[in-house]
């Protein structure tokens, strides 16, 4: 391995410990390290939240796993129908008059990412990605239950719609305006997903009650400890 | 409470200033992080007292009031960082050189870097319950001639970041320039994590061939920056709110000095801009308690204190055992 070092010397700007020393770091650190951060520095290019929800792993992967679940624990989207195209569903978002909402969930069940690949008015390109994991709290946290991560990138075209001929007549807002709000918005979602999940687990109640087939021991097939 | 006002402030220094290459291993002088902005401290020399300092001090205050001061001063408060001599402190020094007569003399051994603002409070109790009306409170910070100038120790990192110099204010019963809240507290959970070490792990006050220091390894480091990031915002908001001001009311703010990077810190978490922010690091290094009166001089100096504006003093001492704001209002001229 170390006969590689010599390569990434020639690399410029890499911080490591062999050219930046103990003591350089930490004055970089202390340097790099302000009490307060502004909005647009910490949300302006990504979005990421995270929370503890006291539900098991597979639960809480299996739900956000399940395309259906939107309908709860969002804020705005609703009436999700499958599409013609496999996978893809068609909802509604509320959050705009008239506004369709196309999405695509892909899920990981071993690493338990979970992503929704979505976008207004069109579904022939999902370019708003929410990028979700599910981590065991356990491995994290030393306690039962998960931790949620949730990311998004701030793509151009929440900058400038690239479809305008999908947009509904008469419709002003368009959903990079709000960007400025996703964290706030996110965390009203995220609180919703943690008290559904919390209290579903805690009355030992099914995770996903519209899955009338499945039932909670399929949703118990992995385990976390 | 009665009502107390900030009558007047000055301040003394020792004469000697030592440069940043005075400090460090050679080929490694102090830079950047802690050390940003650091050019110059002042070194108490042998045989001066914190006493001298205070005395010299008090002096300009004489010149700037008029009258005869000391007959009119009831109270003395000192907090001096490393006293001239262990037990008695310098209050009753300091009254025998001037020739006053208070009625109350503390010298203060806790709160470091906030004690200005700490008697400001305690001179308050005191007026408030006799009938005591001014009060001279002398802050002195004298351990970096004293300690950090060792030619051991002095080749640590932590070593120029201590200056020395002395303010003194006097504050007196009235509403010229009124003290209109103060908020003092003491976060316990911290108290232990200052630390004095000595080379030879010897307890500091035996005798030994090595001069003992203030220890900060990088982890206490982090910790303290993490508590003081924190502490002064919330201390300042704390005294701005229960004082009825917004803190978009600071006309001009004082902090404890540690260093640069804690002040950037400090103004950008209240949205104080930089001209507002006094900042005497880069001349006269962390002068501990001392940093508040130097300060408040210095925005006399340069015209900040101006009528109808809100001087706020925020900050926290040690690693984050005190911390204490006081909300101050300049009042236009009659």
């Amino acid at each position: 391995m170390s006969s590689y070092v010599p390569e990434l010397s020639s690399i410029e700007g890499l911080k490591r410990i062999e050219e930046f020393d103990r003591d350089q770091m930490a004055g970089l650190c202390l340097e790099e390290t302000h009490a307060v951060y502004p909005h647009q520095q910490i949300y302006g290019k990504y979005c990421t939240i995270e929370e503890y929800i006291n539900c098991p792993p597979e639960d809480v992967f299996q739900y956000l796993a399940d395309g259906r679940s939107l309908e709860e624990w969002t804020w705005s989207t609703r009436d999700f129908v499958p599409t013609d195209e496999p996978g893809l569903m068609m909802g509604w978002d509320r959050l705009a008059d008239d506004t369709k909402i196309y999405c695509r969930t892909i899920s990981n069940a071993d690493a338990m990412t979970v992503d929704y690949h979505c976008a207004w008015d069109q579904g022939e390109h999902l370019w708003m990605i929410y990028l979700m994991r599910v981590v065991p709290a356990q491995l994290v946290l030393g306690k039962p239950g998960s931790v949620v991560l949730w990311s998004n990138c701030h793509h151009p075209n929440y900058d400038e719609n690239p479809y305008p001929w999908s947009v509904p007549e008469g419709r002003d807002t368009w959903v990079g305006q709000l960007w400025h709000f996703f964290y706030a918005g996110h965390v009203v979602e995220m609180q919703n997903l943690k008290k559904i999940l919390e209290h579903r687990h805690a009355t030992g109640q099914t995770i996903r009650p519209w899955n009338k087939s499945a039932g909670s021991e399929s949703e118990k097939t992995m385990t976390f400890q | 409470m009665i009502g107390i006002s900030l009558k007047a402030v000055a301040t003394a220094f020792p004469e000697t200033v030592q440069p940043n290459d005075f400090f460090g291993m050679e080929g490694s002088r102090p830079q950047g992080g802690m050390f940003r902005g650091s050019e110059y401290r002042h070194h108490m020399d042998p045989g001066q007292s914190a006493v001298d300092l205070i005395c010299e001090a008090t002096q300009k205050i004489q010149e700037q009031v008029g009258g005869d001061l000391a007959s009119e001063i009831d109270i003395i408060l000192t907090n001096v960082s490393l006293p001239d001599l262990p037990f008695t402190g310098c209050g009753a020094e300091v009254a025998k050189e001037l020739g006053a007569k208070p009625m109350w003399v503390y010298d203060l051994h806790s709160q470091g870097c906030v004690s200005f603002i700490s008697m400001m409070s305690l001179a308050q109790s005191l007026m408030t319950t006799s009938s005591a009306r001014k009060a001279l409170i002398c802050n002195v910070q004298t351990t970096a001639g004293r300690i950090f100038s060792d030619e051991q120790i002095r080749k640590l990192p932590q070593s120029a970041v201590p200056g020395d110099g002395c303010g003194v204010a006097l504050l007196e019963v009235g509403d010229e320039r009124p003290v209109e809240h103060i908020v003092t507290q003491c976060f316990s959970e911290n108290a232990s994590d200052m630390e004095i070490a000595t080379q030879d792990g010897r307890d500091w006050w035996l005798p030994g061939k090595t001069q003992f220091f203030v220890n900060f390894s990088r982890e206490k480091v982090a910790a303290v920056v993490a508590r003081g990031n924190r502490l002064v915002p919330e201390v300042v908001h704390q005294a701005c709110t229960e004082a009825g001001i917004g803190t978009d009311q600071i006309g001009t703010l004082i902090t404890n000095q540690p260093n640069q990077i804690f002040l950037r810190n400090w103004r950008e978490a209240l949205q104080v801009s930089e001209s507002q922010h006094v900042d005497t690091f880069s001349e006269h290094g962390n002068l501990f308690g001392a940093g508040m009166p130097v300060c408040i001089e210095r925005a006399e100096q340069e015209g900040k204190l101006k009528g109808d504006s809100y001087l706020v003093l925020g900050g926290f001492s040690h690693a984050g055992d005190y911390a204490a704001a006081a909300i101050i209002r300049c009042k236009a001229a009659a």
